[in-house]
């Protein structure tokens, strides 16, 4: 127990690391003094360095930390949901991104972009919203179809229908595209995924339904630990496990569709983060709910700062990134740990 | 040896004088300096080996910059097909059959049975040929990628004239584009305070725009102004914190794929003390014409000379 806490403290203090080099790097390089400078005249009212130009107050304040802190949001979200339904469907490969969040999400904004449609008074929050409302529907549609077929909910009835149903509206997606050529462009950068142009404003939204979420579904770790070891077993402690389940997905799903929302498609991290975070804490989700999100945002703070940085005044797309540094990253976790745990056996 | 030696030098000299007078107007084009007449290209721009057939009666476009030019020398009227993205380019092509540029119809391409067919390096990119069969049909299928310079450009222009047999119009739509484009050097080799420019192909949150090696870059240089991505090459998706620490003087944008692409970089947030932005120097150059490689570009040109130094270029037509 005292060695899991260390790690636990050794995670933390790394994800601030993380967090203090991400927003002092970037394509233009800012003096340490001058970003306290900047801190001190954002929270505190204390007047600007003299010879420091607006537009690096700019860069650092208006562009370069927003992006940041969603970042670590988003990559929390993702790592976190993406261990919630790897648990709750007992599927290693599953993440609210099987169950259609994305498809949805893009065919949600993908109309919306053809049809030059702004709801009143969201004004550029409208994109988002309509790819929120599309992601998470077509989740919940997956999962209502799923217990009309089933009444019990088996975790392979809601994938299968996840699957086909995500397959059916990229169809619709793609039909739209093509139909729709000089709109091609924007949809496709959408797809991409970016944490460009990210702002305070999306970061209070972000923040706003991420935090809680997560804080919510940490509230049912006892029940995820449970659910890991079979249906029969959860019924027999008493789990409810059909309302369970939609709980615990719908959930997921409001999470997921928020960050894809603003930042498009990112992936790979639902789906790494969890066995990584498993195989360095063990398997209880009182532990491995919050490491996923610490871990989750570390990871995406440090791809997005390679995005930005390594090749500037370019960008790397985020998508390529995340799986760039994610894929040996998790083959040496995994293996490491492997030929660890062969040689105590 | 000596009797073959002299042929070679009799032939070596023509061709230098044909040379020396198309040199007057344009580049020549390479495949052409093998032949002693006005005969037809026998390698086309992406460097394969071309039987193009004499006095091409059935033509097909697959690229807009092509169509344009074709319809500048006058053979419209030959075109029996085109790329779906044509028609918003060339008027009096929409009633001709159009084709997907990314998933041709290479059946119905066939059955049309065309003399000549010119396909941009669009067409190919996913790899090899995708019109191979039909190249397998001795359709004369001609390739012309994209330019990366206003040279290349030229060069384009008068490959397509001469494939289609019209050499003098080739030469003169290259030369009324180079007057135009001396024009516009006169004036712009005088300006000593360059202003400079940062030019957006694509925007916010993946703003793409470009360094050396792409003829816009060349045409920012002729008007007299300074890229501030010079120091990179070709295509580049800019990051946000880079456009801002460039601070370019002015924005232009050819972003036509959101309504007021203009009003949405005044508006963005971190930006507003941009120079470019304070003194509210954001223009639209249009996009067709600066982002289709044909003699058109000169038009974007002179937009881009009056938008940055409108009073330098008051007098251009």
């Amino acid at each position: 127990m005292k060695k899991q806490k260390v790690k636990i403290w050794i995670t933390v203090l790394l994800c601030m690391t993380v967090l203090i080099v991400a927003t002092g790097l970037g394509s233009v390089s800012i003096e340490t003094s001058n970003i306290l400078g900047i801190f001190a005249h954002k929270l505190l009212g204390i007047d600007l360095p003299n010879n420091l130009s607006s537009n690096i107050v700019s860069i650092f304040w208006t562009i370069r930390l927003p992006r940041t802190i969603a970042a670590f949001l988003v990559g929390s979200a993702l790592a976190v949901t993406g261990t919630v339904m790897q648990s709750v469907l007992r599927n290693p490969l599953a993440s609210s991104y099987t169950l259609g969040v994305s498809s949805g999400a893009s065919l949600g904004v993908a109309l919306m972009v053809i049809f030059g449609m702004t709801i009143p008074f969201l004004g550029r929050f409208s994109l988002p919203m309509v790819g929120f409302v599309f992601g998470l529907g077509t989740v919940l549609l997956a999962i209502s179809m799923a217990m009309q077929l089933d009444k019990s909910l088996e975790n392979q009835t809601i994938i299968l229908i996840g699957m086909v149903l995500s397959l059916f509206v990229s169809s619709l997606l793609t039909i739209l595209i093509v139909l729709s050529k000089e709109h091609m462009e924007q949809i496709i950068f959408w797809q991409m995924g970016s944490f460009s142009a990210i702002k305070w404003s999306h970061v209070f939204v972000l923040l706003s339904i991420i935090f809680p979420g997560i804080l919510f579904l940490m509230y049912f770790t006892q029940e995820l630990d449970i659910m890991t070891f079979g249906e029969e077993q959860a019924i027999s402690v008493g789990i409810d496990m059909r309302r369970m389940k939609i709980v615990l997905i719908s959930a997921s799903a409001l999470l997921t569709g928020t960050a894809v929302a603003f930042v498009g498609i990112i992936g790979f991290i639902d789906l790494i983060a969890p066995h990584v975070v498993r195989k360095i804490y063990g398997a209880s989700h009182r532990i491995v709910v919050p490491m996923s999100a610490l871990f989750g945002g570390a990871f995406m703070t440090i791809a997005d700062l390679v995005s930005r940085t390594i090749i500037s005044p370019s960008e790397l797309p985020i998508g390529a990134v995340t799986t760039l540094i994610g894929a040996p990253f998790f083959a040496y976790v995994y293996f490491n740990r492997r030929s660890v745990t062969k040689k105590n056996a | 040896m000596m009797k073959y030696l002299n042929k070679i030098l009799i032939v070596a000299m023509f061709l230098f004088t044909l040379t020396a007078c198309s040199t007057q107007e344009s580049e020549p084009i390479q495949s052409q300096a093998n032949q002693p007449q006005q005969s037809l290209p026998t390698v086309d721009r992406a460097g394969n080996p071309v039987e193009i057939p004499k006095d091409a009666q059935r033509v097909i476009s697959f690229a807009p910059s092509i169509t344009q030019v074709i319809d500048e020398i006058g053979l419209r009227d030959k075109l029996v097909a085109v790329d779906s993205q044509s028609p918003n380019y060339v008027k009096g092509v929409d009633e001709l059959p159009q084709f997907d540029m990314m998933t041709p119809d290479l059946e119905a391409l066939a059955a049309l049975e065309p003399d000549i067919m010119f396909v941009s390096g669009m067409s190919s990119a996913k790899g090899d040929n995708p019109f191979q069969q039909l190249i397998d049909m001795d359709v004369c299928v001609v390739t012309i990628p994209s330019s990366t310079s206003i040279e290349g450009v030229k060069e384009d222009n008068q490959f397509i004239a001469d494939s289609l047999g019209q050499h003098e119009k080739g030469i003169q739509i290259n030369k009324d584009m180079q007057e135009r484009m001396d024009a516009i050097a006169a004036i712009g080799s005088t300006i000593e305070e360059q202003k400079t420019v940062m030019f957006e192909i694509a925007a916010l949150p993946t703003i793409y725009s470009f360094g050396q090696e792409t003829f816009l870059h060349e045409m920012i240089e002729l008007i007299g102004a300074k890229n501030v991505f010079e120091d990179q090459a070709g295509w580049i998706s800019v990051n946000e914190e880079a456009a801002i620490a460039a601070n370019p003087d002015i924005i232009l944008t050819s972003v036509n794929y959101i309504e007021d692409s203009v009003g949405e970089i005044l508006a963005r947030e971190g930006w507003e003390n941009m120079k470019a932005i304070q003194n509210q120097e954001v223009y639209y150059i249009d996009n067709g014409k600066s982002s289709l490689s044909n003699h058109h570009i000169v038009e974007a040109l002179e937009e881009m000379a009056k938008k940055v130094y409108p009073e330098e270029y008051a007098e251009l037509k």
